[in-house]
């Protein structure tokens, strides 16, 4: 890959992480592995995010939010010069129950992006797991590409350029 | 059952006061929430608008209350979920209603929308699938 890319990447992953407010932020996500290719993203294990009492089993909903989440990462990485995204639609099945304490890790990717739409797949499992999925989903999202990239854009509010 | 026992069931979940919502009309099979707005929900720190997943997770965590109400460890089993999105939801209460199209002795079908100031304009629909057993 060539520095400048890698950079890039690293950056987006940065800028990603030191989001101040926000479901991301309350989620904890942490950046494992970035390329073209996919995202590799960790949530830590939070209580607050369970449904029963004990505190042991996630709720499935916010499954549905990290790869929400995770998608819209995917799709800054992949795709150049998108200056604004939106979800069209989501699709979830939930294949386990969300039972553990550890932590959630997710990968998600881009298959497809024309001028207009783009089109991902993630998967989620637990932290040791990879073996046991517990939810999958697609989605496809509407872009806007302008002048200026999201990227772009998010470098700017950082006062990095 | 009555709103009240309802709402004193859905303050049991964690998750549920993450969300902070409160169930306003419940029917025999159907099922109405209100969400009160907090930083946490936004998705887009620019725009404050909500994250898709909050109003995927309002919308499920409604449909499963129209399934099954009187939920006792857990709320209903959900299986899976489709959501379009329809319009940004921005800072301000966040609706949703769910109404069951089928409840078998197994599976439960519920559709869902979700909506801010006017119903006739809805940020969200949703299909979900619960398992019973």
């Amino acid at each position: 890959m060539p520095d400048i890319e890698k950079t890039k990447m690293e950056q987006i992953a940065q800028i990603w992480n030191a989001r101040r407010s926000g479901l991301i932020t309350e989620m904890a996500l942490k950046i494992e592995e970035v390329s073209k290719e996919g995202v590799l993203v960790r949530m830590p294990f939070n209580p607050d995010f369970c449904v029963d009492r004990n505190q042991t089993l996630l709720h499935g909903s916010i499954l549905t939010a990290l790869l929400d989440s995770v998608f819209g990462l995917a799709n800054l990485i992949a795709i150049e010069g998108i200056s604004a995204m939106a979800t069209l639609d989501l699709r979830v099945d939930y294949l386990r129950a969300a039972q553990s304490r550890a932590d959630v890790i997710v990968r998600a990717h881009c298959f497809r992006a024309t001028r207009h739409i783009c089109f991902n797949s993630g998967s989620i499992w637990f932290d040791q797991h990879e073996d046991e999925e517990i939810a999958r989903g697609t989605a496809s999202f509407a872009l806007t590409r302008g002048e200026i990239g999201l990227y772009d854009a998010l470098l700017k509010e950082e006062g990095r350029t | 059952m009555n709103l009240q026992a309802v709402n004193a069931n859905v303050s049991g979940v964690p998750f549920f006061r993450f969300l902070s919502f409160e169930i306003r009309e419940i029917g025999e099979l159907h099922a109405q929430a209100e969400m009160t707005f907090a930083m946490r929900h936004i998705g887009n720190p620019v725009m404050e608008y909500y994250h898709g997943g909050i109003i995927a997770s309002l919308m499920e965590a409604t449909c499963a209350i129209a399934v099954r109400p009187d939920f006792s460890e857990f709320p209903a089993k959900p299986i899976n979920l489709t959501v379009d999105y329809l319009r940004p939801a921005v800072k301000g209460p966040l609706f949703a209603h769910a109404l069951v199209t089928r409840k078998g002795k197994r599976i439960a079908s519920v559709s869902a929308n979700a909506w801010q100031t006017d119903r006739e304009k809805p940020v969200a629909e949703g299909l979900y699938h619960f398992l019973l057993v």
